[in-house]
């Protein structure tokens, strides 16, 4: 369990790359596709006509499916995993990730949202990966209730 | 053994064991709560829209038996109940004949677009935009659908024209999706004179999106005074995988007029986003979508706001040198043949409707509505028909709980929209133009500014006001069309009016 606590925090720190990731790259593409004369009706169904906006479909699925369902799983495995702090983390990440997809959403109209949105997922990051480390260490496991008797 | 494990701490072991145990009971019962919502979420193969949402009265006292609600259980049976008007019976004069008739084949096939891609899209008589059609007020249209391939099924809504409630071409509600093979004729009398588009409203985020659609202009029963030299229509679409066309053009589309004449540019928005367009002469707006506003000043260099699906009419005076209407990406030159005008950046200054022209009498009397609705629109994680997302709400409830608004013939309709869900909407009410008193609690001090489409932002609260007097079962729901799939959609339902038409994925509808 404690392993799989490990595995689920990076994958967290790996998806929130992945985050930064495809959004820049859309970014990068939605800028070259404007500049050399492109529109968009952004709210039409399927992708605008450049490839990178491949991006900001991988940016909405990860960010509103995948990394919650992580985080979600995270604290199961959490509670089940005997690190000490370790459920504690895994609620603050659980906290962040839906602070996350609230700015997300709401950023689309007050864009100082959308700022804040970039902040904090560096403190995902952070966290995330404090809390795969932290479990990680020879120490961190909690006692079972066996070796408190023996002691 | 490291300190943690040492006896006096046997305690704090035991209150992390009794946590971790309320922890588990805590998500055994979330699980619970959030399993009863899904299936509390799914609804039956098929329902009519009149069981579809929660009664909403807005004030006024029920009447007893008089609705097709059947009471305060907000069922979700897919029975209509058989008491009242059927909607079918609710149609133009049927013995009068046609003044303007026009046939219509609707088609799925590859489409060239602009930029020589081909694409999968659909056509109206082999054209995407289909037919122009041209009626004078008063005179009585027939639009005959034959749809020769179009696999799911299609209709044709009148977007604006405030149409006999059987001819509003929603699936599942006024009538079934007219199958491949099958037909459908529509008959209205196009009383109101104005700008107005038609669409597919049967899988609309796709068939609209796709080219199932063109326009209608209803020209006064008397020329406008002075008279239009030039009285164009301008599209704005954007097909999939393409940039914005005009009149499915990319670029520029050029009309020729002699300079001095006075023009009239038709601009309809037939995306599923807001746009703006603006003009590089003085020009004046004299109509949004298809009324006319009252005395409207000459302007110059203001953008113009044009709403998913509704339309704003330019009129200006030829200048020597020609002038250009533009929206992001296309433009249309008026002007002496070779005329050049030039392309000017997006204003940033917009023409606000609120303040613009002159006020009028409204007729109707908004201050003591008959019924007060709310639609405040916000954005919950949650269940829609079983499938997982972020969807959007109506006062604060999604999918089959949205509220329905219920009102009788005759009735002032005061309704309040806010909107705080994060991204703007173009809320389109069918069958009724609705009047704008204010935004934000700031009163409508220009020209009555009646609409059939509008673009509500996020933080902002519109109050409108309209008459119910076209008795039926009609939509109200955003005109970004892929946000009606994701809950952003409900009925103004009449006391007394039934349909047979069900809704449901087992039914063959989808009106979204």
């Amino acid at each position: 369990m404690r392993i799989a606590y490990r595995v689920l925090a990076y994958l967290i720190c790996a998806l929130v790359m992945l985050q930064a990731a495809s959004h820049a790259w859309a970014s990068a593409g939605i800028a070259l596709f404007i500049g050399e004369g492109g529109t968009l009706d952004p709210s039409a169904e399927g992708p605008p006509p450049f490839p990178e906006a491949l991006g900001f479909m991988i940016h909405g699925m990860n960010g509103m499916y995948a990394i919650p369902l992580v985080a979600l799983v995270l604290l199961v495995v959490a509670f089940l995993a005997r690190i000490p702090g370790g459920v504690v983390r895994a609620v603050a990440i659980l906290a962040l990730v839906a602070l996350q997809v609230t700015l997300g959403l709401l950023g689309h109209e007050m864009t100082a949202l959308a700022f804040l949105h970039g902040v904090n997922a560096l403190a995902i990051f952070g966290v995330a990966l404090w809390a795969a480390l932290r479990a990680g260490r020879t120490d961190a496991v909690e006692p079972r209730r066996s070796a408190v008797g023996v002691a | 053994m490291p300190a943690a494990a040492r006896a006096p701490d046997g305690r704090r072991a035991r209150l992390r064991r009794a946590l971790r145990a309320l922890g588990l009971v805590a998500a055994g019962v979330l699980l619970v709560v959030v399993l009863a919502a899904w299936a509390a979420s799914i609804r039956p193969g098929t329902y009519s829209s009149m069981a579809m949402g929660v009664p909403d009265l807005g004030g006024a006292a029920a009447v007893v038996g008089g609705h097709g609600h059947g009471g305060a259980e907000p069922s979700t049976e897919g029975a209509p109940t058989t008491a009242g008007t059927p909607i079918t019976e609710l149609v133009a004069d049927p013995a009068r004949p046609a003044d303007v008739r026009v046939e219509l084949v609707a088609r799925a096939e590859r489409i060239v677009l602009p930029g020589g891609e081909a694409v999968d899209g659909f056509t109206l008589n082999g054209s995407t935009p289909g037919p122009e059609i041209r009626a004078r007020q008063g005179e009585l249209v027939e639009v005959a659908l034959r749809n020769e391939s179009v696999a799911a099924g299609t209709t044709l809504h009148w977007h604006g024209v405030d149409v006999p409630a059987a001819m509003d071409g929603v699936a599942g509600v006024t009538q079934d999706a007219v199958p491949p093979g099958g037909s459908s004729t529509y008959r209205f009398v196009a009383e109101d004179a104005g700008s107005y588009w038609y669409h597919a409203h049967q899988v609309s985020h796709a068939q609209v999106a796709g080219g199932l659609f063109g326009a209608l202009v209803v020209e006064p029963a008397e020329a406008a005074e002075p008279p239009h030299a030039l009285d164009v229509v301008a599209l704005l679409h954007t097909y999939p995988g393409t940039s914005r066309t005009l009149d499915g053009v990319s670029g520029e589309v050029r009309h020729v007029a002699a300079a001095g004449s006075l023009v009239r540019v038709r601009i309809a928005n037939t995306d599923s986003s807001p746009t703006v367009a603006w003009a590089s002469a003085p020009f004046r707006l004299i109509a949004i979508d298809g009324t006319d506003l009252h005395e409207p000043g000459q302007v110059e260099g203001l953008r113009v706001a044009v709403t998913a699906g509704g339309r704003a009419d330019l009129e200006l005076r030829v200048p020597p040198g020609g002038a250009r209407v533009q929206a992001p990406g296309v433009s249309l030159v008026v002007g002496p043949a070779g005329a050049s005008p030039p392309e000017l950046a997006a204003p940033a200054e917009a023409l606000d409707p609120l303040d613009y022209g002159e006020p009028a009498p409204l007729g109707l009397d908004a201050a003591d509505p008959d019924r007060d609705f709310a639609y405040d629109i916000g954005r919950m994680p949650g269940f829609l028909d079983g499938r997982p997302g972020i969807w959007w709400t109506i006062n604060g409830r999604m999918g089959g709980d949205v509220p329905a608004y219920v009102v009788a013939e005759g009735d002032v309709v005061r309704m309040r929209i806010a909107n705080g869900s994060g991204e703007v909407h173009p809320m389109h009410l069918h069958g009724h133009h609705a009047v704008v008193l204010s935004r934000d609690g700031v009163p409508a001090s220009g020209s009555p500014w009646w609409v059939d489409s509008l673009d509500v932002g996020h933080g902002e609260t519109y109050e409108i006001a309209f008459v119910a007097d076209n008795p039926g079962v009609w939509m109200d729901h955003c005109h970004t069309l892929p946000h009606a799939v994701e809950g952003l959609q409900t009925h103004l339902v009449y006391e007394g009016v039934t349909t047979p038409y069900l809704l449901g994925r087992d039914s063959g509808n989808e009106p979204e």
